[in-house]
């Protein structure tokens, strides 16, 4: 299912005729494609391409449909679907394509990594967030191995392949921006999400190691930690009251949470701005948590 | 369209050092810039103009509350509003040795008069523009040193920890008003100053082997983190503080 062959064309780059990704559901045959928004007004990533995890829907699909609003070309890794927001990135002017594939699978990482890299000639940006996030109550000793297993193979070792199938790309550049999305329950130690928290906090550790692992490939590795952020899912639970109420009161900005919220931030480890900040945590929650 | 258009920034302490850096990088996303030191800050301007910013200096000792009332009267005069605050100005940065039983009383004293309540003075003063708007965002300066307890300059790292507690306590305190307090911790910086002493050899370069990014750090690498918790991209994040030095530090 490839959208379109070779580089993606970088503005800096100096080849003047605009390529543009000829999309499959345009109808169209080679030659003629969408003009590429990136044309029209500078983004701050304009000429990345950006690969998000978790992005078919949650908060990943804001840091996908972000991160293409900046220029970047975005592919989706997701266990479900994606294409909703594909459609949305492209009717907003961007690129991007998606593919089913679960973190957790070291070798469909790698095919869907070496997807993106024909597909848009290569890969700059990291976002880590897929991540199974159950808020159901689940006391320590009612936590199965299986469960404990899981959570730790999604959401640790799953950030780890994806890092593991971009890194000879980003090297190729000496380039890569990798961004980690931890938790500030690592901060606040909620009860009852054992598994969840501990997966979270390993996530950090991770982050500092690999930032001084790569640090002289050019690959600079932050983390976010949102704070409880008001999804659909999130919503949909009945007791998003009671979450709402406790949470709020404890933040310097008291109102929820919103995923729009994390764009910035995002951004903000996706580009150049941050190039000389590595390994580094920085907690988006209104100040609930100060670190 | 710059990320600060409409905006009017302080930056304490952009005569020399890093200030210039932040001064420039705010302007050159649209803010109009007031710089502040008790050094001549011509040249800081100068550079801002002739980039197609707006800037002005005043002459101000940010440790004297009256010299702080009148700068942030004379930006509201100036631009008509004054929205964003960058805490920069500070004593005994310049990489001096001093063992700490041979600190004066009076060179403490000035660290603190100078790094917090300076930071403090400020805040304090501009608060009641920023909460007439139900917006500001407030940058203060700490440093790595914190986190690495660096020895030999005790006043300043302690001046520093001030600054880091500070922000989480404004932060809590000024959320309900729409204002935004976060720091930024840089590392050893490569300024002009640092770049013509000789009698340090090798320590800029020692300081870069420990770094994840193997390099020195220049005041640019520090505009961006900057620009970012002066703009709306950040507006959710409150009472934080970012380490910038390559990976030196890990928080």
């Amino acid at each position: 299912m490839m959208q379109f062959r070779g580089p993606h064309p970088s503005p800096a780059s100096g080849r003047g005729a605009c390529r543009s990704p000829v999309s499959h559901d345009m109808g169209e045959a080679g030659g003629e494609g969408v003009t590429h928004k990136a044309e029209e007004k500078m983004g701050r990533l304009d000429g990345k391409v950006a690969i998000v995890t978790g992005a078919a829907q949650g908060i990943g699909a804001y840091y996908a449909r972000g991160l293409a609003a900046e220029g970047a070309w975005v592919a989706i890794a997701d266990i479900e679907p994606a294409d909703r927001v594909v459609a949305e990135v492209k009717k907003a002017g961007g690129e991007a394509m998606s593919e089913i594939c679960d973190v957790s699978d070291g070798a469909a990482v790698a095919r869907f990594v070496g997807a993106v890299d024909e597909a848009y000639g290569g890969v700059d940006i990291l976002v880590n967030n897929a991540s199974l996030a159950r808020m159901d109550r689940t006391p320590v000793e009612e936590l199965s191995a299986a469960e404990w297993d899981r959570y730790f193979a999604v959401n640790v070792r799953g950030m780890v392949e994806c890092v593991k199938a971009v890194l000879p790309i980003m090297r190729r550049k000496q380039y890569g921006k990798i961004i980690n999305i931890t938790s500030g329950t690592v901060w606040n130690g909620p009860p009852n999400m054992l598994h969840y928290v501990s997966t979270k906090g390993a996530i950090l550790g991770m982050t500092r190691a690999l930032s001084t692992e790569l640090g002289k490939d050019g690959i600079r590795v932050n983390a976010i930690a949102p704070g409880l952020t008001s999804t659909d899912y999130i919503k949909g639970k009945n007791n998003y009251a009671d979450y709402l109420a406790a949470i709020a009161n404890t933040r310097s900005i008291q109102r929820e949470e919103v995923p729009e919220d994390l764009v910035g931030a995002c951004i903000f480890f996706a580009s150049p701005d941050s190039d000389f900040v590595t390994g580094q945590c920085l907690v988006v929650d209104g100040g609930a948590i100060k670190h | 369209m710059g990320k600060l258009d409409g905006k009017v920034a302080i930056v304490t302490g952009a005569a020399s050092g890093i200030g210039p850096a932040y001064a420039q990088g705010l302007a050159a996303e649209g803010a109009k810039v007031m710089i502040a030191d008790i050094e001549p800050s011509e040249a800081t301007v100068k550079a801002i103009r002739a980039a197609g910013g707006v800037a002005e200096s005043r002459r101000c000792d940010v440790s004297d509350e009256r010299q702080v009332a009148a700068l942030i009267r004379d930006t509201e005069a100036a631009f008509g509003g004054l929205h964003i605050l960058v805490n920069n100005a500070a004593v005994f940065a310049r990489y001096v040795a001093v063992p700490l039983d041979q600190i004066s009383a009076e060179d403490w004293e000035r660290a603190f008069a100078v790094n917090v309540r300076g930071s403090f003075l400020c805040v304090k003063a501009a608060l009641p523009i920023m909460r007439r708007q139900r917006y500001g965002k407030i940058v203060n300066i700490a440093s790595g040193t914190v986190f690495k307890g660096v020895p030999m300059m005790l006043h300043y790292v302690s001046t520093k920890g001030a600054i880091i507690a500070m922000t989480r306590s404004m932060a809590n305190e000024l959320g309900r008003d729409g204002i935004r307090v976060n720091a930024i911790a840089p590392g050893l910086t490569s300024t002009e100053y640092l770049k013509g002493r000789n009698d340090i050899p090798g320590v800029l370069e020692a300081m870069a082997k420990t770094r994840a990014i193997g390099r020195q750090e220049d005041p640019q690498d520090l505009v961006g983190a900057c620009v970012f918790f002066c703009s709306p991209d950040s507006d959710f994040i409150t009472g934080q503080t970012l380490v910038v030095d390559g990976g030196g530090v890990m928080h």
